[in-house]
This record gives structure tokens, C-alpha cells and sequence, in this order.
């Protein structure tokens, strides 16, 4: 019984001490906001082109996961569309401006909506077109999951404070918002200009304002927020080096559908 | 020289029996560690957040940011889920498992048994794929399903995933049974579905429920499959298209972006554990099942 | 004295309706069960044949070899392949020795008793656990405790546990196929225990232990819920053939899912389609190889041809 006793007791120790490896150098991993991934991962390609020695591995999982992986270190980036107050230790870098949108399926032919019919529908006070001037047909709301840094942004601008219905479908990432809206007829949802621009869907006005980076720029279109990538501390040698770089090439920002923060000429603080 | 041998091969045998042992003891481990684990994680909503057990079990109030858990919807949702993956694969699992073991010629079997063990080793994700692009479709354009996401989907994919367990489990069962009880029904006059329906089927009854069982199990804990094609809303399955969650799926949507040491962590965890515990409660329905044998 | 309840069953069955009523309903349910029963056979090719008809000809040598694009079409799966092996082999590395182990000292040095129970009880609970449910422990140590982040090994390890009680399973029910009377002769030899295990025993066995351990490598090479969060869903697009453990490593089947998740890609039917139809090349090659393999070591080293 002693000898069993010796073999746990060997297992727990050995746990208890596992090594942690230092293979990190020039190797930097990102995670988080599915709306500014487009970016992230254009600039990754670009960036490892000009500097073979870095791996830079990116993923997706919501604003909410960049800024859980961050804080918990399991990833050196963490991307949001959100701010972290909740996370006092995380350092903000802001790298973009990015606008979103509401979108329906092509076949809904309601072009405008007030804040406050939108507001109706996505809590499914309106359940039917018809009732806000589009055809017989029932609304199919689809949501993002409640981590989300977009349905955050789109809670806060345009519902009003009013809590968003759990009735709907739940879709994991911008592209696949974009993916089921195109398919199902009388869908409608809210994602960012980076994954619907170019797609084929209905993108709305809202009170008579199109969604265009123009409309964001002199604060007329209020859906928007900064794009931030955090990092646990100040970062550091190449983290900061590439963050830096997404900042400032202004031709992969325009190409994937964000706005330098430089061009804008209203500031907001609380996002 | 063989007294030489024979110590060496003595002590060999004492190092290679503690090795083994070792090995052994590995698992008791393993498991003994998830277990502390995931009940001191899976607590924590109920001991650190003092959310009341019973509202995790029955309030449907869910919304972590507010440190509301009420799991209720997604219990609901994977018992729905599961009883619909039942209802269809249990019966059609056991009448093949039947077919195999009273009825198929050898040359029969030897087609389906490999097709069975094929549809084993089809990996979940290339169901919930097959689920979206071919059953999901077909739902929204032939049935009253606005976008064909929902609860008939989910469960269709699982009852197709949980056939084969149900089937060899079943044929187990069936085989195991005395030729005795055959050949005395038959020499009575009984036709062939006779003595299945009526003397074999309640022989091998314990080792049905195990097949059931087993089946549960699967269906319970599948995730991806499920995911893909369940429609993922926050809500009661109103109707058997209708869009609801379950526990499996909650936990892979909304664990990525769960804060350590919040409130929505913590909830994810106590699924996880219920799922565990689910778990263990059917190997026990199990081992009581096969002590029941007659 | 006394007649079993089987026995009063019997009897009821004969005092029943017409013969001929009888018969037609027997003909009546093997008719069924036989449809039954080929539908399940149906299926599977309908499954086969609808994808190789969705992905059959995506299955370009870009496709399977290349690299996969970040954000435009094209992309291919080579890395995820690589990673879905290296995953694999990693798995079985840590997996064989501790499975074989802990068999052959349940089945061989049997003693019925405490901790034979407990160990069996421990097996079947461990198989039990939800894969997702082992992904969040696999989350809390490696990722989390250990601080490894996303890694191959996190993974890996997680896979480990998770098919433990299967390979100890194929590993107990392929040493009870071999004769006794093998093990007696040995014995009666003068050889010891663990010689007779590891001489006589373990090579009558290795056919059978093949054919179990081919399979379970087919289970693995799909896993998805328990990688999620252990081996993360993202690889270095410029150095995607590593050979250190220490990095996220996305595979294949996690592919297949995350590209539908994410969607960022234009491309993502292609993708899903292809990646579908290469997992079950695999899992079919995996299935065939486990059979002929298993039968050739068998032959090889019992002489018996099963």
C-alpha cells in the first residue's frame, strides 16, 4: 500500500512542477474580435513576407475571448471592438475605426429603418415585416453570442437600452452572420463593414443615414467603434513592432473596409 | 549461470509488475483528478457567486452579465435534443441489431457489420457538415422552418449518430442469449418474429437498456454535430423545428470569451460538471442494468 | 421444481391466433427489418458518394499540400494535415505504453479485489466524460495551470486521456483471445510471468491489438471538441511544419469546423467540402488498414489466419 501511495504521490509532484517552456521569442499569437480579423490577418501575411523569422498564428472567437486569452496569457494579442474596463492590467492599443452595419437578406425591400423600429424587432416586439413597411413575411432576427464586441457596439448605439431578445439564432463570427443572412429569407442582423461590404445583403439606413465610412467620419452614422488589440503590459519588441505596423499601413486598412483613426474627425471615449 | 538467470529474471518481473501497476494506478488517477477538478470549478457558482442550486436547475433566467444562471433552457435543450435522437435511433437501432443477430445471412452481415463500424468512424464534424449543407437546406424549403436550424435538425444528425452503438450493443445483447431459448420456441410451433418479440426481446431486456444507455450517453455528450445545425437561441424548443440551445453547445459558443474568475466561467463549469455527473449516473444505470440479468 | 419465466413465455406463444395470420406477420417483419437494415447500408453510401460528389473535385494537389490563405480563396489544408498526424502520433506516443500497461496488469496479474475494481470503475468513468467536457480540463491544466497556452502537446495529452479506457479495452479483450493453454506451456517452461507476457502472450495478441489501436487512430484523427481548447484553432501560416509541441496547432477536422465558424473566406463551401471528403479518405483508409494490417501480424506471428 505504501509503494501505491509513493507512485501518487510521485505523480502529484511531478504535476505540481510541470515545466513551462520558453519557445516564445519571435513567435506571437492573436486572438479575438471576428470584425477586425480581415485586418489582422491581411497584415499578418504581409508582415511575416517581410520578416520570415516570425509566426504569427490568428484566430477568431469574439472580442470577448481576445480579451479573456490576453488577460489570462494564452495569447500575446487579444483583438477587441470593446473596451476592457473590467481588466484594468490590459493594455490598449487602438489601430482602426470600424463602422457596422444592420443587414438583411436581398429579398427583404425595406431599405430604411428608425432606432426604433430596429430596436422592436431585434427585442421581437415586431415579428413580421409587414409592420415596418417591408413584405408578409416573418423576421428571422440572428444574433451574436453575448461575448461579443459587435453586439456590444450595436446594443449600445442603436437599441437604446433596450436588452436584445435571446429568441434568435446564435451565429459564432461576422462571416457566418454574413453566411446565414444571405441564405435565409427575412433574416436580418448587425455586423461589421469589414464582412458585409461586397457581400450582395441588404445593408440599412438607419433614421435616413447609409452606412458609409463618409457618414462615420463626421459623426453622422453612429454605429462604430475603435478596434483594439490589447496586450497584458505595455507591449514589447515584436508585439509592439507589428502592432505599430498595423496602425500605419493605410492602404490594408481602406482594402479591408476600417478607417485610419487619424481620418476621423469626432472621438468618442467610452468605446 | 541459471541461478544468475534466474535473479535477474526475478527481479525483472518484480520492476516490469511495479511498472504496470504504475500504469494502473494512472487512471484511478486521471480520473480522480477530473473529478476534483471539475466539482471545484463547477461549485464555484454555487459556493463564490451564491447562486442558489435549485435556480441553476429550474430558472430559465439566464444572463451572466447580470449574474443570472438559470440553466434551465439548456437542460431542457439536451434532454429534447437527446429524447428526439432516441425516439427515432433506439427502435431502429435495435430492430437492426435484431436483423444482425437472428435474421442476416452471413454474406449480409458481412456487408453491414463493416458499413456499421464505417459510420462509427465518420468524425462528428463531418455530420454537423453534412447536417448543414444537405438537412438543413431540405428543412427550410420543405417544412414550416423559417431558416431549417432548430431541434428537428440537431436531433436527426444525433439519432443517426448514436445508430450504430444502439445496433452492436443490441446484437450483443441478442447473442449472448442461450440457443435453448430459440430452439424451445420454435419446437413449440412459434414463427421465427414470434420468438423474437416474445422470448427473446424480454430475455435480453438488460442488455437493451444498456444499448439504450449507451446510446443516452453519446447523445448527451455529442457537441459539434449539435451545434452546427441546432440554431443555437436562448429559448424553449417551441416546436420540434424550433431553434433552442443545449449544454454542450452553450459551453463551446460562450467559453471562449468567458473572463476567468467571472460569473459566466463559473456557470459554464457547473454545466460541465452536471454533464459529468450525467455521465456517471449512466454507467451507473448501467452497471445496475447488467446485475439484473436473469 | 417450478418452470422459469422463459419457459411460461414459450408456452403462451403457441395457444395464439391463426397459423397463417402468424406467418404472414413473421414474413411482414423480416421483410422490414431487411429494409431496415439496407437503408443503414444505403446511407453510408449516400453519405460517401454525396461527399466525393461535393468535394471530389476540389482535391487538388494545391489543396491538400498548400497553405491556407488568411482571408481570400484558395487556401489549402496542408498544415492542418500535418498537424492532424502530428496530433496523432503524439497521442499514441503517450497513449500506447500507459493503455498497454495498465491492460495487460488488469487482464495478466489479475487479483479480484479493491483496486482491480477501482481501476476497472476508473476506466469506464474516464470513458464516459464528455469530449468537450475533457477539453475544459484540458483548458484548466494545460492551457491555464500550466501554462502552455494553445499547444499541440495540451492537446495531445488531452486526446490521451480521453482514449485511455478504449485502448485498454482493445488492449484486455485481445489478451483474452489467446489461449491459456499458451501461457501454461510457458509457464511450465520456467519462464516468469512478465516473460510469458511479453514472448508469448503479447505477439499472439498483436494482430488483434492492430487492428484496435488502427481504429482508435481514425477516432482520433477527427477529434474536434476536446482540441478546441487545448490546441487551439489557428496555426503560423509562415513556419506551418513545426516540429516543437509548444504552439497552437489547428488540424483538420478542427479546420473544417472553424472555417464554417468563422466564415471569413470567401471560399468556405469549398473548404468544408473538401476537408469533409479528405477526413473520410482518412477515416476509410484508417478502417481498411486496420483490418489488413491487423490480419497480416496475426498470420505473421501466430500462423493462424485470425
Amino acid at each position: 500500500m505504501t509503494r501505491n501511495a509513493a507512485f501518487a504521490a510521485l505523480l502529484l509532484g511531478f504535476s505540481l512542477v510541470a515545466p513551462t517552456p520558453a519557445f516564445a521569442d519571435t513567435s506571437i499569437s492573436i486572438s479575438g474580435s471576428t470584425a477586425l480579423l480581415p485586418l489582422v490577418k491581411d497584415a499578418s501575411g504581409v508582415y511575416q513576407s517581410q520578416h520570415p523569422d516570425v509566426k504569427i498564428s490568428v484566430s477568431g472567437g469574439g472580442s470577448g475571448t481576445g480579451i479573456n486569452d490576453a488577460a489570462a496569457k494564452a495569447v500575446d494579442i487579444g483583438d477587441s471592438d470593446i473596451l476592457a474596463p473590467t481588466h484594468p492590467e490590459l493594455h490598449d492599443n487602438r489601430v482602426a475605426v470600424i463602422g457596422f452595419a444592420v443587414v438583411t437578406n436581398p429579398s427583404v425591400s425595406v431599405k430604411n429603418l428608425t432606432k426604433k423600429q430596429i430596436s422592436d424587432i431585434f427585442s421581437a416586439k415586431v415579428t413580421n415585416w409587414k409592420d415596418v413597411g417591408g413584405p408578409d413575411q416573418k423576421i428571422v432576427v440572428i444574433n451574436r453570442p453575448r461575448s461579443s464586441g459587435t453586439r456590444a457596439v450595436f446594443t449600445k448605439t442603436v437599441m437604446g437600452g433596450v436588452p436584445v431578445s435571446e429568441s434568435g439564432l446564435t451565429e459564432d463570427a461576422t462571416g457566418t452572420v454574413v453566411s446565414v443572412v444571405k441564405q435565409t429569407p427575412g433574416a436580418i442582423s448587425y455586423a461589421a463593414f469589414s464582412g458585409t461590404h461586397g457581400q450582395g445583403l441588404n445593408e440599412l439606413s438607419i433614421d435616413g443615414i447609409a452606412p458609409t465610412d463618409a457618414n462615420i467620419i463626421v459623426g453622422k452614422y453612429p454605429v462604430w467603434s475603435y478596434e483594439h488589440m490589447f496586450t497584458l503590459g505595455p507591449p514589447t519588441g515584436e508585439i509592439s513592432r507589428f502592432i505599430a505596423f498595423i496602425s500605419t499601413r493605410s492602404d490594408l486598412i481602406q482594402k479591408n473596409g476600417f478607417i485610419k483613426i487619424t481620418d476621423m474627425k469626432v472621438k468618442e471615449t467610452d468605446r | 549461470m541459471i541461478a544468475l538467470q534466474a535473479k535477474r529474471s526475478h527481479r525483472n518481473e518484480r520492476i516490469a509488475k511495479n511498472v504496470l501497476r504504475a500504469a494502473a494506478m494512472f487512471v484511478v488517477f486521471a480520473i480522480a483528478v477530473l473529478i476534483l477538478y471539475l466539482m471545484t470549478e463547477g461549485t464555484k457558482t454555487f459556493f463564490i457567486d451564491r447562486f442558489p442550486v435549485w435556480k441553476f436547475l429550474f430558472s430559465s433566467e439566464y444572463d451572466p452579465s447580470e449574474k443570472l444562471g438559470g440553466a434551465a433552457i439548456f437542460i431542457v435543450g439536451t434532454l429534447a435534443v437527446t429524447i428526439f435522437a432516441i425516439v427515432i435511433g433506439g427502435p431502429f437501432g435495435i430492430a437492426v441489431g435484431v436483423f444482425l443477430s437472428e435474421i442476416a445471412p452471413s454474406r449480409m452481415a458481412a456487408i453491414l457489420k463493416p458499413a456499421i463500424e464505417l459510420l462509427v468512424g465518420i468524425p462528428s464534424v463531418v455530420y454537423g457538415w453534412l447536417g448543414l449543407t444537405l438537412l438543413v437546406p431540405f428543412l427550410r424549403t420543405h417544412t414550416s422552418s423559417p431558416s431549417g436550424f432548430g431541434l428537428a435538425a440537431a436531433g436527426i444528425v444525433l439519432s443517426i449518430m448514436i445508430l450504430p452503438t444502439v445496433i452492436s450493443l443490441s446484437e450483443d445483447a441478442f447473442r449472448s442469449l442461450p440457443p435453448a431459448l430459440r430452439e424451445g420456441s420454435l419446437a413449440l410451433g412459434a414463427t421465427r418474429w414470434q420468438t423474437i418479440t416474445r422470448v427473446l426481446l424480454p430475455s435480453a431486456s438488460s442488455g437493451i437498456a444498456v444499448a439504450l444507455i449507451l446510446g443516452i450517453a453519446r447523445a448527451v455528450g455529442e457537441t459539434l454535430a449539435v451545434q452546427m445545425v441546432l440554431g443555437n437561441s436562448t429559448q424553449f424548443p417551441m416546436g420540434i423545428f424550433a431553434p433552442t440551445a443545449a449544454l454542450t453547445t452553450e459551453i463551446v459558443i460562450d467559453m471562449p470569451g468567458a473572463t476567468q474568475g467571472s460569473f459566466l466561467e463559473h456557470e459554464l463549469f457547473s454545466m460541465a460538471f452536471l454533464l459529468l455527473l450525467i455521465a456517471m449516473v449512466l454507467i451507473l444505470l448501467v452497471r445496475f442494468a447488467l446485475r439484473k440479468r436473469i | 421444481m417450478g418452470i422459469s419465466a422463459a419457459q411460461k413465455r414459450t408456452v403462451r406463444v403457441t395457444s395464439d391466433t391463426g397459423v397463417k395470420v402468424r406467418r404472414f406477420i413473421d414474413l411482414l417483419a423480416t421483410v422490414v427489418l431487411w429494409a431496415m437494415a439496407s437503408s443503414i447500408i444505403l446511407l453510408l453510401a449516400a453519405f460517401i458518394a454525396y461527399l466525393f460528389y461535393l468535394g471530389g473535385h476540389w482535391l487538388t494537389w494545391d489543396f491538400i499540400f498548400g497553405l491556407p490563405k488568411e482571408t481570400t480563396a484558395g487556401g489549402g489544408i496542408g498544415p492542418e494535415i500535418y498537424n492532424s498526424f502530428y496530433i496523432l502520433i503524439l497521442t499514441l506516443i503517450f497513449t500506447i505504453p500507459i493503455a498497454l500497461a495498465a491492460g495487460i496488469y488488469l487482464q495478466e496479474y489479475e487479483q479480484p479485489g479493491i483496486f482491480r475494481s477501482i481501476v476497472q470503475f476508473s476506466a469506464e468513468s474516464l470513458a464516459t466524460v464528455p469530449s468537450i467536457v475533457m477539453g475544459l480540463f484540458g483548458l484548466l491544466i494545460f492551457v491555464y495551470y500550466f501554462h502552455w497556452g494553445f499547444s499541440a502537446i495540451g492537446g495531445a495529452l488531452t486526446l490521451t486521456l480521453l482514449n485511455l479506457p478504449a485502448l485498454m479495452r482493445v488492449t484486455q479483450e485481445a489478451l483474452s483471445s489467446v489461449p491459456d493453454t499458451l501461457r501454461e506451456a510457458s509457464m511450465g517452461l520456467g519462464a516468469t510471468k512478465w516473460q510469458t507476457v511479453l514472448r508469448t502472450v503479447l505477439p499472439s495478441a498483436i494482430g488483434r491489438m492492430t487492428t484496435g489501436i488502427v481504429l482508435i487512430a481514425g477516432r482520433i484523427f477527427g477529434e474536434t471538441a476536446a482540441l478546441i481548447f487545448t490546441a487551439g484553432l489557428s496555426l503560423s501560416t509562415n513556419h506551418p511544419y513545426q516540429l516543437q509541441p509548444f504552439r497552437p496547432a489547428e488540424t483538420l477536422a478542427i479546420h473544417l469546423w472553424y472555417t464554417h465558424s468563422e466564415s471569413i473566406v470567401p471560399d468556405v463551401d469549398r473548404i468544408g467540402n473538401g476537408s469533409a471528403l479528405v477526413l473520410l479518405i482518412m477515416v476509410l483508409a484508417f478502417n481498411i488498414l486496420a483490418r489488413i494490417g491487423g490480419s497480416f501480424l496475426t498470420k505473421r506471428f501466430t500462423g493462424r489466419s485470425s
